[in-house]
């Protein structure tokens, strides 16, 4: 009971010292909107490089090019790839982007054939908004993935100009993997044309489904010996390890991201831990006061914990609401190469980020408590 | 020291050889040394000595807010010395009310939550505290000023929070420790007229140290305390209404 007056007593008094209490929480919520937004990065880059045992895609290449600008490789492959055992689809796919450096704002163009569009994509889509026929029926007609046009704030009937290609938006499509919900998919004639400098009947890759997940390795090197003494030898890779490859720097700057996760939380600590010892500092004497009233000192330093925590965690929800609000909105998605990397908000993410905020606050205000109260009363009673 | 078993039953307070030694580096300072002191239930002492006699640090160690070095301090039957950090403090809470010359008020708190804290402690609704906190602010006549934080308030009104704080959880023994030494004639005039009625009315046992000896003229028994023992003991039994008269021994 003591315990718990004690707490609510803290609390209204943290209350009452509001200056204190925003300054603090302000930093703290600072602190955990970058561990967020950096976790969102992490998260991003796993979901887009990170292999899984239910992967089944693979992603045809021009050997040793490494960007969509000089990959080429002639479309009638993937007849022949769809020979090739263990393969469900091969869908030629011509990419344009915008741009191939990386980019917070990449459109990528896919051009496919109306066949493949009826079949292999939109197997793997789902329309929200438009349909395959009205995609069908106008040449520039495009799939525009729901990231993409939540980003550009695009709906059917929008235009849409990129890389010196314009289309028209007759479908928004959401689907499971993060380069899908960021395409655009147009209609490989169009593409083709529209780009120049490709020759018809050529592609930039081939988008291959495998039967078994557990072939795909196997059929990755079944299709590269396949056209290894043709004039266009091929590199085939999952698309995860695809994508990891392309968006290789990209992996580094999440990699050195997570450095400022692990300050952002070092922040956390010393921004409460700051907060708490100075306002200790000055309230030494309104210990011993309390202590001389009769509060123990374990519930009083039981109160500066709850402070502490409190202080921690309003900030996080804070900070983990206002990174989810922006990366919501933002809709951000980082593109090099042609591949992209989306960083979502994520309950879980931030529901992590809080708890990870209130268990440093807890650790922060810990030893500054246990000291106070432990502290001889006669001396807090004689401080200023 | 026979018959001192009976003189023990009586005193509310008993020191024996109560000593305390400060150790600065190679120094040692003993502003209390072999104090013997026996003050009944009941009793309103005033306290004085020249400054760095100890008295402060006497009343430190009746509130349990420090411990002695030597000897034993007994409180209505506790002896303080053997209760730890955390008894002390439950003891404290429901057995002095501490009265400090700086106030002392918690500043973010109103004067009623300042005079609700002790009250905190005991197990009480929140309207037995409310009833309660408004007695004492009643008691020291600020009843209109509950709502005002301590800054709001003349150092004399703080003061009177300060007591009203300190004797709302009714304990038996009051401490104050030169609680008029900031304030005006008019102002210590109320506060001490105010501890004057908790004695007489409600039978508090009050130690209260000051230099002012208008103030140590207010109490029935005035004790004086110099280089750590108690040199003169004055007893006014008149006004002792039927307390037995013990008081203060002079230490050999
Ligand atoms: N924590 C401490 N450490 C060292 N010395 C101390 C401590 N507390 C008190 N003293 C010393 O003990 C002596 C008595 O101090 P105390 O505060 O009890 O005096 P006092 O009688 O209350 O004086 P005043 O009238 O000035 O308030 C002084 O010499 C003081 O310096
Ligand atoms: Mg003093």
């Amino acid at each position: 009971m003591i315990l718990l007056r004690t707490a609510a007593l803290s609390l209204r008094m943290l209350a009452r010292s509001r200056v204190r209490a925003a300054l603090a929480v302000a930093g703290i919520a600072v602190a955990v909107f970058i561990l967020c937004a950096e976790r969102a990065v992490h998260s991003g880059i796993v979901e887009a490089t990170a292999a899984n045992e239910r992967d089944t895609r693979l992603i045809v290449y021009r050997a040793n090019r490494f960007c969509p600008f000089t990959s080429r490789l002639p479309e009638r492959y993937a007849d022949e790839v769809a020979s090739i055992e263990g393969v469900k689809s091969a869908v030629p796919m011509q990419i344009v982007v915008s741009n191939c450096r990386a980019s917070l704002d990449v459109v990528v163009f896919r051009g496919v054939r109306a066949a493949d569009a009826a079949r292999g994509i939109a197997a793997r889509v789902r329309f929200v908004e438009g349909s395959l026929d009205a995609f069908l029926a106008r040449g520039d007609g495009a799939l525009v993935g729901s990231a993409l046009a939540a980003r550009r704030g695009l709906k059917p009937g929008d235009r849409l100009s990129a890389a010196g290609i314009t289309v028209t938006v007759a479908g928004i499509v959401d689907a499971d993997g993060p380069q899908d919900r960021n395409a655009c998919f147009v209609q490989l004639p169009f593409l083709q044309a529209a780009a120049g400098g490709v020759q018809g009947g050529e592609v930039t890759q081939l988008e291959v489904e495998v039967a078994d997940p557990a072939k795909l390795r196997e059929v990755a090197t079944l299709i590269d010996a396949r056209f290894a003494t043709d004039l266009a030898p091929t590199t085939t890779r999952p698309e995860k390890a695809f994508v990891a490859r392309a968006a290789a720097d990209l992996v580094a700057i999440a990699e050195f991201a997570g450095f400022l996760g692990v300050g952002a939380l070092l922040a956390i600590f010393a921004l409460v831990a700051n907060a708490i010892v100075l306002s200790l500092e000055h309230r030494t004497r309104e210990l011993a006061v309390l202590q001389s009233v009769g509060f123990p000192g374990k519930a009083l330093a039981f109160g500066i914990v709850v402070e502490s925590s409190a202080l921690a965690f309003v900030g996080a929800v804070v900070g983990a609401g206002a990174a989810s609000l922006v990366l919501g909105l933002g809709r951000f998605s980082l593109g090099a190469e042609g591949v992209l990397v989306e960083f979502r908000p994520s309950g879980v993410t931030a529901a992590a980020s809080v708890a990870l905020a209130l268990a440093v606050g807890i650790a922060a205000g810990l030893i500054p408590a246990i000291a106070a109260s432990r502290k001889a009363i006669v001396e807090g009673l004689r401080a200023a | 020291m026979t018959g001192a078993t009976a003189a023990a039953d009586a005193a509310f307070i008993r020191c024996t050889r109560l000593t305390k030694v400060f150790r600065r580096g190679d120094t040692e300072i003993v502003p209390l040394r072999d104090l013997d002191l026996e003050i009944p239930r009941g009793a309103f002492v005033s306290l004085m000595g020249p400054s760095g006699s100890g008295k402060t640090t006497l009343l430190n160690l009746l509130a349990g807010l420090d411990g002695a070095t030597r000897g034993e301090l007994w409180i209505d039957g506790q002896e303080l010395s053997r209760l730890s950090r955390d008894q002390l403090a439950r003891w404290r809470a429901k057995s002095v009310g501490i009265i400090f010359q700086s106030y002392n008020l918690v500043p973010v708190l109103t004067a009623y939550e300042n005079v609700e804290l002790p009250l905190l402690l005991h197990d009480l609704s929140r309207r037995e505290r409310h009833e309660r906190t408004m007695a004492a602010l009643e008691t020291v006549s600020l009843v209109d000023r509950a709502s005002h934080f301590p800054r709001q308030l003349s150092g004399g009104q703080e003061q009177r929070v300060a007591i009203a704080r300190a004797i709302v959880a009714d304990p038996p023994l009051l401490l104050a420790d030169e609680p008029t030494g900031d304030l005006d004639r008019v102002s210590a005039d109320l506060v001490l007229d105010l501890l004057g009625r908790l004695h007489r009315e409600r039978g508090r046992t009050i130690v209260m140290v000051t230099h002012d000896p208008l103030a140590a003229a207010r109490a029935p028994l005035k004790l004086h305390l110099d280089k750590g023992a108690l040199e003169s003991t004055r007893v006014d039994s008149v006004s002792m209404e039927g307390a037995r008269t013990a008081a203060g021994e002079v230490a050999p």
